[in-house]
């Protein structure tokens, strides 16, 4: 639909009964914004793509530079994959995306601090026995040497026992 | 667990009791969860989603949770679609492939998705308005999971996910209302902005991009990093009873200004649901949206809350054609939604009813 007012896409869909009779308005943000009338802001989740590319542009050269190459060693997922689906690879990526994702977390919640209920037992996500012998074991299945693969199938097990 | 029984039950959730239950159908809590040691559910191989499961159902069985599993792995899609409608698993656990599944409480205020989005997406729905009671029963069953489960979490950023816009508490906490006044006045779309502005996110009945058919609104917060969980509750809570007064505000504006008009209206829509012979859903939506309001107004007098709760979800299309044991065309579902309804709407009257 286009702007009551230019030709522009109108993203301003407003209707009211004024007298029992209804009037619709649709305008693009410009003119929605010279008729006094804000847009809506987008919540945060809509917004998180358009931040990080906001932050990609912002930090051209320097971040995206050692962002793009920045990978994590755990789960294999890079960042560039993180910013085209939206999703992380596993809990390191926290720590290996660092400089990428807490101004993104940052600006998505406005805050960069956790408050709140916490479990009793921690380690840090980067320490975790299980993942790294789970990254070892992809790994290991992957040059085909399932002799390790069988070795480390054994650690994990045994990790598994005494938990 | 027998997924048919579900057809001829119905959830805690919708009994319509509850404070508020004229306008707040229920209160819901979800918790996002993760396991420290696998690569989140997106990266994780079929054998890992297979141990996370078999973790994930141990530390259940290990908690003495009474929580009845089922993977969906071995479920077709009409009962995958019928967890769906019954808000016990998401489209995204329903649509998704691997080992995944769901364990489900009894009365259906509890499930707990294991390989969503996340390892552990834990619910807890109750009827009417009543998010402290919703958080003290979902913070109990994550306390005793986390006994037996390593969740991945950072001091500074709390539970992580495997989306950054959970991450922290990892809460969700949502209200899901019943608002045709403010809808039909279209005041509705302003209470959105207001909303909008103060971070809360505004769905349909069965989640993101879905129309907010029968005029149900659910209503949940965004951010999750930086205020406790109770806090972020509390502001969820503070502004549910001003939408409430606008609700009430509209709908006693309406039965002032065109009383007879307003009756007219929900009579009809009752007299339709009680005597129609093929109903499409979104007819239906609609139409008992007006009774269940006219309902709460006094204007109909012979039909219960719950019932029409019920019909909600039992005229969804997985629901009906359980409840007929055959799969049906959309002709046929609407002309078995029509006689399912008039059934329901002779045997729902206050002077047929003998015990629950
Ligand atoms: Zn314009
Ligand atoms: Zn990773």
């Amino acid at each position: 639909m286009t702007c009551q007012r230019c030709s522009r896409e109108a993203s301003v869909h407003l209707s009211e009964t004024v007298d029992g009779s209804r009037r619709e308005l649709h305008l693009c943000g410009p003119c929605a914004r010279k008729a006094g009338l804000a847009p809506p802001d987008p919540p945060p989740n809509a917004a998180l793509e358009a931040i990080v590319d906001h932050l990609i542009v912002q930090h051209v050269g320097e971040l995206v530079g050692e962002l793009a190459r920045a990978s994590c060693p755990l789960c294999g997922q890079t960042f560039m994959e993180f910013r085209t689906g939206g999703r992380l690879g596993c809990p390191n990526d926290y720590e290996a995306f660092a400089p990428g994702l807490l101004p993104l977390v940052r600006t998505a919640h406005g805050a960069s601090r956790h408050v709140g209920k916490s479990p009793r037992r921690r380690t840090p996500p980067g320490k975790s026995p299980g993942l790294r012998l789970r990254a070892r074991l992809r790994e290991a299945i992957a040059r085909e040497d399932y002799e390790l693969a069988a070795t480390l199938r054994d650690q994990l097990r045994q990790e598994d026992a005494d938990r | 667990m027998n997924l048919d029984a579900l057809t001829r039950t119905s959830g805690e959730w919708l009994r319509g009791t509850g404070p508020e239950s004229d306008i707040v159908i229920c209160s819901r809590i979800r918790l996002a969860r993760n396991l420290a040691d696998f690569p989140f559910t997106n990266r994780a191989s079929d054998a890992e989603k297979t141990e996370i499961e078999r973790v994930c159902r141990s530390a259940m069985d290990k908690a003495g949770l009474d929580l009845d599993y089922q993977s969906l792995v071995n479920l077709g899609p009409l009962d995958r679609q019928l967890l769906v409608e019954r808000q016990l698993v998401s489209r995204e656990l329903s649509n998704g492939d691997g080992p995944r599944g769901v364990a489900i409480g009894p009365r259906e205020n509890m499930s707990v998705m294991i390989n969503e989005e996340d390892h552990l997406r834990i619910q807890v729905m109750n009827s009417g308005f009543s998010l402290p009671d919703v958080w003290e029963q979902i913070n109990d069953l994550d306390d005793r999971l986390e006994e037996q489960l390593h969740y991945a979490f950072n001091p500074q950023l709390g539970y992580l996910t495997a989306c950054p816009t959970n991450v922290g508490t990892g809460i969700r906490v949502g209200v899901m209302l019943h608002l045709p006044a403010l809808a039909n006045t279209k005041q509705i779309e302003k209470v959105f902005r207001a909303l909008h502005k103060i971070n809360l996110a505004v769905r349909g009945l069965y989640g993101e991009g879905t129309q907010a058919d029968g005029d149900f609104y659910q209503i949940s917060n965004q951010q999750t990093l930086g205020k406790s969980e109770r806090e972020l509750i509390r502001n969820l809570s503070d502004v549910i009873p001003q939408i409430i007064s606008y609700e009430r505000q509209a709908r006693q504006e309406w039965i002032g200004q065109r009383r007879q008009h307003l009756h007219d209206q929900v009579s009809r829509a009752y007299g339709v649901l009680k005597t129609a012979h093929t109903i499409s859903s979104s007819e239906t939506m609609h139409l008992l949206s007006s009774v269940r309001m006219g309902i709460n107004l006094g204007l109909i007098d012979d039909l219960e809350i719950r019932t029409v709760n019920e019909l909600f979800i039992h005229t969804q299309p997985a629901h009906l054609q359980k409840i007929q044991g055959e799969s049906l065309e959309v002709d046929e579902r609407n002309i078995a939604r029509a006689g399912y309804i008039r059934r329901r709407l002779l045997e729902g009257r206050h002077d047929d009813e003998t015990a629950d």
